[in-house]
């Protein structure tokens, strides 16, 4: 959940990439795990400052989203993948860990499948590259957005009123972008994308359905598909320590992080 | 109308038997608890001959009154003694349970007996948090997340893991599977959480012991809830499970009510018994608040002769909306199974018959 605390360890910085002026925010120190956000825009939750413990996060807001310029020249998600490749070499940064958000992990898959040596994990979070037929993104009122972002939209207090300008660029972007419901380009390449994958589905995601997670376990070689219970498709905002204890082991440890470390002894 | 007989693995106590929960273990003679284990499947067999659709079985630990812990174990030693009756586990008790364990359980006994097996997945009553030490302010959480759980083990194609509250898995994975479809799957409760997790997930309900009326507003709860998910549930979505003392005639009934031990066996000590209802305030029917149950005496719902139980069994269907009763025909635990059999056979012979198009 936000709240007044969220984001405060991270400062803002900008890199230049094709042509655009990329603005960041990061914090911690340690392995870089750059996330690309969702269709939302980027957002700081809970999720990234338990994440920043253990790793340099870089949160980028990809060109078109949020105060950036508007994009048009951007024509597919493949494009955009490279442009964020471009932005981290320019941030001095080879190989790194790598976190997408719903329309921003189609994004990631492409980056992953484009620059397959330098992601050394990868986690999807309610990744929107494998949709039902006719999905459409969140639309309409406040409420309504909230209502189909989160699990328990009451629980999260007053959401931030979104700017129609900024909401009606990015809508644009998005609707160009985000590519077919089913992308035989990108599926054909996740066949053989031997990077150690997490995809993350809320039990309640109303975005895009839990279910879809099977698709990412069939076709990826090295895939591992976590449920996250009550959580709606803003899993880092709705539990963000679920989503940090997950994400942070499985970045640490890959296939090993089935082995469970916790201990039971309860009076030594 | 589907009838079943709630079957309790009826230990038949001698007299000086402790009456306190929990029961000692040295109180326990091995002899008379494998007769009533062999009686068990007898009178599985019984009430199938006579035409009851399902029986059931339940999960209750440490007293003679039912002697079942593991319901799973009950409805395994049933199939295989008894060729086709429908054997419902209502239930096992989810919140003290690992939920994967019982998926896997499940499924095994769906394969074992496909087409048979019936499930219930239940919160449990206060007291059974006493056996295996459940906090019981965490019971409702537990509950609600480990049948979401089960339903994913059985529902879900590709190895998983579970990020939960209170249940914690990295992989899960079961074989084998249940049928496809799963089960028949009721969600056991009155309360408001209950009926609405139940329609979310495309459930039946199963109530048990109130009133027609109280338990006719749970139900409405749950089909309301069933609406806004977009489905309506019919007659055998819904479980009523009661207690029935039928006799050759309402007075020979009401004789036997007059009769009946108005203390609850095997119950726990009353300081106990008040601090458990102080552990646990969230119980409701339909969301208005009602209290715990701690493992009292429950109520005789339906009581009369063969014409005056069919009108009971009318009421109940028309308030309720019940489609499937399930049936005592004697309090778990007494120790009179001569008297349950003749109610059984009477069911059986004056009642069923005239109840199938209710």
């Amino acid at each position: 959940m936000a709240n007044s605390e969220t984001g405060t360890a991270f400062t803002e910085g900008f890199v230049e990439a094709d042509g655009f002026r990329i603005r960041y925010l990061e914090a911690g120190q340690g392995t870089p795990l750059i996330h690309l956000h969702g269709a939302g825009g980027m957002r700081l939750t809970r999720g990234h400052d338990l994440l920043g413990r253990a790793y340099r996060v870089i949160a980028f807001e990809m060109p078109g989203f949020g105060q950036s310029p508007e994009n048009t020249s951007t024509a597919t998600m493949a494009a955009l993948a490279a442009t964020m490749a471009a932005a981290v070499t320019n941030l001095r940064i080879d190989r790194f860990n790598l976190l997408g958000t719903s329309f921003g992990g189609k994004a990631a898959l492409w980056l992953a499948a484009q620059h397959r040596e330098r992601v050394l994990g990868l986690v999807l979070e309610a990744p929107a590259a494998i949709r039902p037929a006719g999905t459409q993104p969140p639309s309409g009122t406040p409420e309504e957005i909230a209502r189909r972002l989160y699990a328990h939209p009451d629980r999260l207090g007053p959401l931030p009123v979104p700017d129609p300008a900024i909401q009606a660029k990015t809508r644009a972007l998005v609707a160009r972008l985000r590519g077919p419901d089913r992308d035989a380009a990108l599926e054909a390449r996740m066949r053989d994308l031997a990077t150690p994958t997490l995809v993350l589905f809320g039990t309640l995601d109303h975005v895009i359905p839990p279910e879809m997670g099977r698709h990412y376990k069939e076709l990826m070689p090295n895939c591992h598909l976590v449920f996250v219970y009550d959580a709606g498709h803003a899993i880092s905002t709705e539990r963000p320590e679920a989503f940090a204890e997950v994400t942070t082991d499985f970045l640490e440890r890959h296939e090993a992080f089935v082995i469970s470390r916790t201990g039971t002894v309860i009076h030594p | 109308m589907k009838i079943s007989y709630f079957e309790t693995g009826r230990y038949v106590p001698p007299p000086d038997l402790p009456r306190e929960w929990p029961v000692p273990p040295a109180a326990y003679d091995p002899a008379t608890g494998a007769e009533a284990f062999r009686l068990m499947a007898e009178r599985v067999r019984f009430v199938e001959q006579l035409g009851f659709d399902w029986i059931s079985v339940s999960e209750h630990h440490y007293s003679p009154r039912i002697l079942t812990p593991s319901p799973v174990v009950s409805a395994a030693w049933l199939a295989a003694r008894v060729p086709t009756i429908k054997i419902a586990l209502l239930g096992p008790i989810v919140p003290t349970s690992n939920p994967i364990r019982i998926a896997e359980e499940l499924a095994m006994l769906d394969t074992l007996a496909p087409g048979r097996i019936v499930v219930g997945l239940l919160r449990g009553t206060t007291n059974e948090y006493l056996s295996y030490d459940l906090n019981p302010s965490e019971a409702r959480e537990r509950t609600d997340e480990g049948m979401e759980l089960i339903l994913k083990a059985w529902n879900e194609p590709q190895p998983f893991g579970w990020q939960g509250r209170y249940f914690h898995y990295r992989t899960v994975s079961i074989w084998p599977r249940p049928q496809q479809p799963p089960p028949p799957t009721y969600v056991l409760g009155t309360s408001a959480e209950a009926g609405a997790f139940a329609a979310r997930n495309h459930c039946g309900l199963g109530v048990s012991y109130g009133t027609f009326e109280s338990m006719g507003q749970s139900t409405a709860y749950y089909r309301q809830q069933c609406a806004q998910y977009g489905w309506a549930p019919g007659p055998d979505d819904i479980i009523y499970r009661a207690n029935m003392i039928l006799g050759e005639t309402d007075d020979a009934a009401e004789d036997a009510l007059n009769r009946r031990d108005k203390q609850a066996p095997f119950p726990v000590r009353a300081g106990l018994r008040d601090a458990l209802l102080q552990a646990d305030t969230t119980r409701n029917i339909a969301g208005e608040k009602r209290p715990a149950n701690v493992g009292g005496v429950l109520p005789i719902s339906f009581c009369g002769g063969p014409d005056r139980v069919v009108e009971q069994i009318r009421r109940c269907r028309d308030t309720i909306g019940a489609g499937v009763l399930d049936l005592s025909l004697q309090d778990p635990g007494a120790g009179d199974t001569d008297a349950m059999m003749a109610g059984l056979e009477l069911f059986g012979r004056k009642v069923l018959p005239r109840i199938r198009d209710i």
